[in-house]
């Protein structure tokens, strides 16, 4: 586990290179969280709700953005995470989860960290998208 | 978050604000932790293997942040089971139109197998943007351990897409 108390604003978390998103990944997470929203496995569900193809859960992303701040951090010390779905990630986009420290601040004695965070997708064509923008919340005692 | 405002191509129940579920209980399992975290790539044993977790100060594996979805949409699908609407179906979600706008987890313990929670939901309000083209739903639900109490709480807004 890092150690926090000399962690700095600016100072970034080691990424985390989630890879491509296949379809067979999305059967696998639809399983496994519970969520069983037809729009990201059933491409025919998809293409008569008016969609080109299924599109990956924003939990997953999300689940894969905490893992920045907990391989970082260590899971005891996270206090909050949140984040905003900024666009769709489409099935076959290369995701990468970052991080980087915005402020130290003390909170009731205790010394904290917030950290900014991001999903970032590359497409097959190359094009680029930033589909999470979040934070986290951590102890830095 | 105003409640009374109404869009013509709104398709949330806006009657449902101020609702607040009675608790549906979960059972937390190692085996559903570790499928869990599997796929989000996490390979951290504290989520597989119980002597690995207990070697970490833990009682057993433990859940990954982003669990408290699986115990939210899984006593969803209790309900339903039981023939009873979940919290979706009672604020009238499309899944056709429906997307993720913003969720937020605020830790204060954590979840471990073994586990018997349970959860409440209270719908915060609904609300329009750009002009009626999006309509908002703003939830919260709490995970509570009979004895442990409140350990994480979720903050959640999901979003029909109406144009």
């Amino acid at each position: 586990m890092t150690d926090l108390t000399t962690a700095q604003p600016g100072d970034r978390l080691p990424p985390v290179a989630f890879g491509r998103i296949t379809r067979q990944i999305l059967a696998l997470y639809a399983g496994a969280s519970g969520d069983h929203n037809p729009v990201h496995v059933d491409l025919d569900f998809a293409r008569k709700a008016g969609l080109d193809d299924v599109f990956a859960h924003g939990m997953l992303s999300m689940g894969v953005l905490a893992r920045v701040v907990t391989g970082w951090a260590g899971q005891d010390r996270v206090v909050s995470v949140s984040n905003r779905f900024m666009a769709i990630t489409p099935v076959g986009a290369n995701l990468t989860c970052s991080g980087e420290v915005a402020e130290r601040l003390d909170i009731g004695g205790v010394p904290h960290l917030r950290v900014a965070l991001a999903a970032d997708v590359t497409l097959d064509d190359g094009r680029t998208a930033r589909t999470l923008a979040g934070e986290a919340l951590v102890r830095a005692d | 978050m105003d409640a009374t405002s109404s869009n013509p191509n709104g398709l949330f129940n806006r009657s449902t604000k101020g609702l607040i579920t009675d608790p549906v209980e979960f059972q937390v399992e190692a085996g559903r932790i570790s499928f869990f975290a599997e796929t989000l790539g996490e390979r951290n044993p504290i989520h597989h293997d119980r002597a690995a977790a207990q070697a970490a100060g833990h009682p057993d594996v433990v859940a990954p942040p982003t669990f408290a979805i699986v115990v939210d949409l899984e006593t969803g699908r209790a309900l339903e089971r039981q023939g009873k609407p979940s919290v979706l179906a009672r604020i009238g979600c499309d899944y056709r139109r429906l997307l993720h706008g913003e969720e937020r987890y605020d830790y204060h313990g954590a979840i471990h197998a073994g586990d018997r929670l349970s959860i409440t939901t209270e719908v915060l309000g609904f609300e329009d943007k750009k002009g009626g083209a999006l309509e908002l739903a703003h939830l919260r639900s709490e995970i509570r351990h009979p004895e442990r109490g409140l350990l994480v709480s979720i903050t959640r807004s999901l979003v029909h897409r109406l144009a």
